[in-house]
This record gives structure tokens, C-alpha cells and sequence, in this order.
């Protein structure tokens, strides 16, 4: 038995139909010409445009655990700015306890200017780019993605510099629950490690630091042990940290810088001689997509500046050599 | 009510049915599009090449092992709490309405944590555990305890609203001819219920089967014990992109297969009857 539609409902189910027909297709196909700068000029429907990331103060950082795309659109499209002097920084997650350092240092340098860091494993960030997520400069963790970035054309020339380096350290929580006393400790059985994953930048490194070690040092049956003692591939540097801090596995290999930075207590360390161990050289670079790359060249240049390098130093991180 | 002298009877159930047809097929569309660009961003042979890269095998086999077992339990354990929980009134009665809710609200990462200080071994209850020698964090036990934990509600809350709807007169008059409440809920209630509590049990498995946060909180990610294909998603979309591409399409597939064989069961069995 159906019931008779009044006028009311009638006219209520075309608008609704037709807001959601326009929607999808204002997600589907809506290209930089037509996606204003400015939210208050919008020739689609509110459900439309996907709510632009809020700009926090330039203290607040935020980390991001799953993909956060920001536009999208094929073509990037400029996400809401409110002013050219800001800076959306896609950044290694591994500056995370030196990131609100940066971002008061800025804008003290540049008055004005403020920076948002996008936090998080450098592999993420490049899918993120290359999937169209907005980003004024990119600081990578591993020349290997910096190369496919500047292959696929994503930097403005000449702006692609080295930025600060790192090593890899072995952490084990303040209480060492596995009583591991050197590097020799990691292969004994039942001892819990968390490493990077192959994708994450300081997970390569550490597999090339073992490597090293195995082949002056410790031979390949510790290589083969310490391997069997991995019972998890974190996806960011800092998942591996946190793993460590709360005790729930006896070692982790992240950065220097990481543990450099935490506070007294919080871990053990085991360093890595130098000879053997993998150093990390970081990158930065202006995107050429950025709509303030005057903003965005002020931050590369604080960033390499006396001021930037040295907040980078007093957390941990090495200076290019 | 007169109708309005612009619009004719005519005219206004055309405009009725064109409403009505934009309303469905933006929806369909909305649901169907991502999907379908699934299948469209990599080829066959790409697709058939990485399924046997064994992080995809390792992963889909963890996958649907895991799944397999929570809903187990979670129809074995939650099946008679539902139903005790529904026939009876006990002190707290609300509270646990409440908890069973939970787990529905809980951001995934804040259930994985909490049974990661839980059940850690420097967890609350994981240190004494620990002391016995069991360890349950960055193990597969920890992978099936998460997935029971975001997924039971979707089994509760449907078994849950069966039984109270259920017309107690057939319960009762089975009483009246002397059957035991044990007797009653097997023969009585369960096959009454039986096409409502399937339906949430798909629910439950769809949910098992993707969860991800609490997955890589407390179990971790170790390709071949925790690595499930949500997690081998995420990681193989940062690394290796086709075999991301090719884990999603499988989850695709295979929820696809479950609903409809779970219909075209529930068609059968209404014929049937």
C-alpha cells in the first residue's frame, strides 16, 4: 500500500536528490579553477568540500596515524590558507619533539610567517603527495624518496638541499626487563624487538646497520637471531619509541635524535659504532604546488639557518657534513 | 487536501519518481564508485602477479584464520549472554547495556591501547601473566582478542534486539508443555531468530575482518603472525602500492562473496520454511 506523496515531500525529495548528485560530482570533479582559495566563496553544496584541515597555533603539531588527504582532486588544489605567510610543512616524523621549538623559532625569525607540521612516516608522505595532498615544503627522511619525488617533478629546481643527519640507536625502556647489557644481547632468545618497517626510512637503516654489524662484528647466526626476535614492524619511528617506553618490548631501534631528546630516564641506550651504523641524511625542499613558496623559501632558509640547524642539534640531530 | 492547481496528479508522481530515482542512484553511486576504482587502477596481470607474493598469502590466510575465530567465539559466548542478559533483570542490568555499546564509540586506537595496558606484560593483569610465562601482546591471540572486542557489539546488539522482540508467546506456551529453558532457547528461539542472528554475525565478520587500529596497538605488525590484511594494506599503499591495491581488492571480493551467499542462504531457508 503506497502512501500518496503530498507536494512538500515531493519538492523535498528532488532537493535532496539533486544536492546529493551535486555533491558527488563536485567530489569527483571539481578542478582548481573552480575550488576557491577561501571557503566563504562556494559554488557547491556544504557536504561537498571536505572540511579543510583547521590551522592550529603555530605551537600545536599535529600527527597524523592514517592517510589525511587534504584536497581531493587529482590536481592538487591550494587548501585553505589565511594568510601568505603560512607554511604547510610535510615533515619526517622523527622531528616531532623539535617541531614546536621550529615553529615558535620561525615565527620569531620571520614575524608574520607561521608553520603547520604534518608529522609522520616519510613513506606516508609521499603517497600523500603523490595522491594530491597539498604541501608548501617537504622534509624527507630518506634520500631514496626524496629521489622519487624529484623524479616525478614535485620540487621547485634547486631548492632540494641537505638538511640535518641522524644516526641509528638501539633503546631499551629505563627498567631493561631483558637485562640486555650490549649489541651481542639482542639475539638471545625471547628478547622482544621492535624495528621500523621496510618502507619506513629509519627501518631501512636500521636493517643496513644489522647488516653492517653482522658482517664486522657478530656474524650472520646474530643476524639471523636478532631478526626471529622482531615482533613488530611499526610504521612510523615514533610508534617504535613509544613500543620501547611502555616497556612492552625489551629494545627498539630508532633515531639518536629520539633518544637524545626524551626526557632523562625515560630509555637505555645502546649505540651503534659509528663505522657500522647507517647514517641518515635528511632533505628538504619547496613543493612546486605551493601557492606562498615566498613563505615556503623562509622557512628552507630558517630551517638551514644558524637558528634552525641549531634547535635541530640541541634535539639530538647530527649536521650535515 | 486539494492539490495544489500548478502541478496535476500526473505531473507530480513523474517528478516523484525522478526525485526518487536521483535519490537511489546517488546513493548506489556514492557506495559503488570507490570500489569499482579499486578494480580500474591496476591490471589483471598486475593483480594475479602480486597474489603470490607471500605478504598477501601470509596476510589473507592470518586474516581470514583471525576472523574466523573471534566470530566463533563471539557467537558461542555472546549467543546465551544475550539471551540471559534479555530474560532476566539483574542489578547493573543498564551498565552492561551500556558496555556493550561501548566498543562501538571507542576510536579503534583507544581500544587497541587500553588492551595493550591491559593485557601488556607490564600491563595490569599482562604482569602476572607474564610471570607465568604467557605473553599476549605481539601475538596472534592478541590480534583475535582485538577483533572480538570491536567487533562483538555488532553480534550483541542484534542478538540482543531479537530476543527482547521475539513474541514470548511461543517461549512461553513451550513452557507450558514442560520443556526446560535450555530445551526452549535451542529448539524454540534460536531457529526463530536464526535469520536475524546471521545477518549480525555477517556484521561482526565484515568488522573483524577489517579492523586495523586496535590490530597495530596491541598486537603489532609481524607478517605472518599479526599482520593482517588491513595492516598489510596500509603498509604495502606506503611501499609497494600494487600489492596494497591487490589486498583491498581481495577484501573487496571476499566480503562481497560472504553477503551474497549469506542472502542467497537466508533466500533458501525462507523458502523452505
Amino acid at each position: 500500500m503506497k502512501r500518496p506523496l503530498k507536494n512538500q515531500n515531493i519538492i523535498i525529495g528532488i532537493v535532496c536528490g539533486l544536492l546529493m548528485l551535486t555533491a558527488l560530482f563536485a567530489g569527483c570533479t571539481s578542478s582548481p579553477a573552480t575550488q576557491p582559495v577561501t571557503p566563504a566563496v562556494s559554488t557547491t553544496a556544504a557536504p561537498a568540500t571536505p572540511a579543510p584541515t583547521p590551522l592550529p597555533t603555530p605551537q600545536a603539531v599535529s600527527t597524523t596515524k592514517a592517510p589525511v588527504v587534504i584536497a581531493t582532486t587529482s590536481t592538487p588544489a591550494p587548501v585553505y590558507t589565511y594568510s601568505e605567510g603560512n607554511v604547510v610543512a610535510f615533515t619526517a616524523a622523527s622531528l616531532k619533539g623539535v617541531s614546536p621549538k621550529l615553529a615558535a623559532d620561525f615565527a620569531k625569525m620571520y614575524p608574520g610567517h607561521k608553520v603547520v607540521f604534518n608529522l609522520d612516516g616519510t613513506q606516508a608522505l609521499r603517497t600523500q603527495v603523490m595522491n594530491g595532498a597539498y604541501a608548501d615544503v617537504f622534509i624527507s627522511a630518506s634520500n631514496a624518496y626524496t629521489t622519487e619525488l624529484t623524479n616525478g617533478g614535485y620540487f621547485v629546481d634547486g631548492t632540494v638541499k641537505p638538511l640535518t643527519s641522524n644516526y641509528v640507536i638501539v633503546i631499551l625502556p629505563a627498567k631493561n626487563p631483558a637485562n640486555i647489557q650490549s649489541l651481542a644481547d639482542l639475539a638471545k632468545p625471547g628478547v622482544k624487538i621492535a624495528l621500523g618497517d621496510k618502507s619506513v626510512p629509519v627501518g631501512t637503516a636500521t636493517i643496513a646497520a644489522i647488516g653492517n654489524l653482522a658482517k664486522s662484528t657478530y656474524g650472520q647466526n646474530w643476524n639471523t637471531s636478532v631478526m626471529k626476535n622482531i615482533v613488530t614492524y611499526e610504521t612510523s619511528e615514533p610508534g617504535v619509541a613509544t613500543k620501547v617506553a611502555l616497556g612492552e618490548v625489551d629494545a627498539g631501534f630508532v633515531y639518536e635524535s629520539t633518544y637524545t631528546a626524551s626526557p632523562k630516564g625515560t630509555y637505555t641506550a645502546i649505540t651503534i659504532p659509528k663505522v657500522d651504523n647507517y647514517l641518515q641524511t635528511y632533505t628538504i625542499g619547496v613543493m612546486k604546488q605551493s601557492t606562498s613558496k615566498s613563505a615556503a623559501s623562509n622557512f628552507e632558509n630558517f630551517m638551514l639557518s644558524t637558528i634552525g640547524q641549531q634547535d635541530l642539534k640541541d634535539y639530538g640531530f647530527r649536521p650535515v657534513s | 487536501m486539494n492539490p495544489s492547481p500548478v502541478f496535476s496528479e500526473k505531473i507530480q508522481r513523474t517528478i516523484t519518481c525522478i526525485g526518487a530515482a536521483v535519490l537511489v542512484a546517488s546513493v548506489t553511486l556514492y557506495l559503488a564508485f570507490p570500489v569499482v576504482a579499486l578494480f580500474f587502477r591496476t591490471t589483471p596481470e598486475l593483480f594475479f602477479s602480486s597474489l603470490s607474493n607471500p605478504d598477501v598469502i601470509s596476510a589473507l590466510f592470518l586474516s581470514l584464520f583471525t576472523s574466523t575465530i573471534s566470530l566463533g567465539v563471539v557467537i558461542l559466548v555472546g549467543t546465551p549472554f544475550a539471551y540471559v542478559h534479555c530474560r532476566n533483570d539483574y542489578p547493573g542490568k543498564v551498565i552492561v547495556d551500556t558496555l556493550i555499546d561501548l566498543p562501538l564509540v571507542l576510536p579503534p586506537a583507544v581500544a587497541g591501547l587500553a588492551l595493550l595496558v591491559l593485557w601488556g606484560r607490564m600491563g595490569i593483569l599482562g604482569q602476572y601473566l607474564s610471570l607465568f610465562g604467557i605473553s599476549i601482546a605481539f601475538t596472534t591471540l592478541a590480534v583475535i582478542m582485538a577483533q572480538i572486542f570491536v567487533a562483538s557489539p555488532f553480534y550483541l546488539r542484534q542478538a540482543k534486539s531479537l530476543f527482547e522482540q521475539l513474541d514470548p508467546v511461543y517461549e512461553q506456551t513451550a513452557r507450558t508443555l514442560g520443556a526446560s529453558p535450555l530445551r526452549i532457547f535451542a529448539l524454540i528461539t534460536l531457529p526463530l531468530t536464526a535469520n536475524g542472528l546471521v545477518s549480525g554475525a555477517v556484521m561482526t565478520f565484515g568488522r573483524a575482518l577489517g579492523e586495523f587500529g586496535a590490530t597495530i596497538m596491541f598486537a603489532g605488525n609481524l607478517p605472518g603472525v599479526t599482520q593482517t590484511m588491513p595492516l598489510a594494506v596500509y603498509v604495502g599503499m606506503e611501499g609497494n602500492f600494487t600489492v596494497g591495491l591487490t589486498i583491498s581488492i581481495l577484501l573487496v571480493i571476499i566480503s562481497f562473496a560472504i553477503m551474497i551467499a549469506v542472502r542467497l542462504l537466508a533466500r533458501r531457508e525462507a523458502s523452505n520454511a
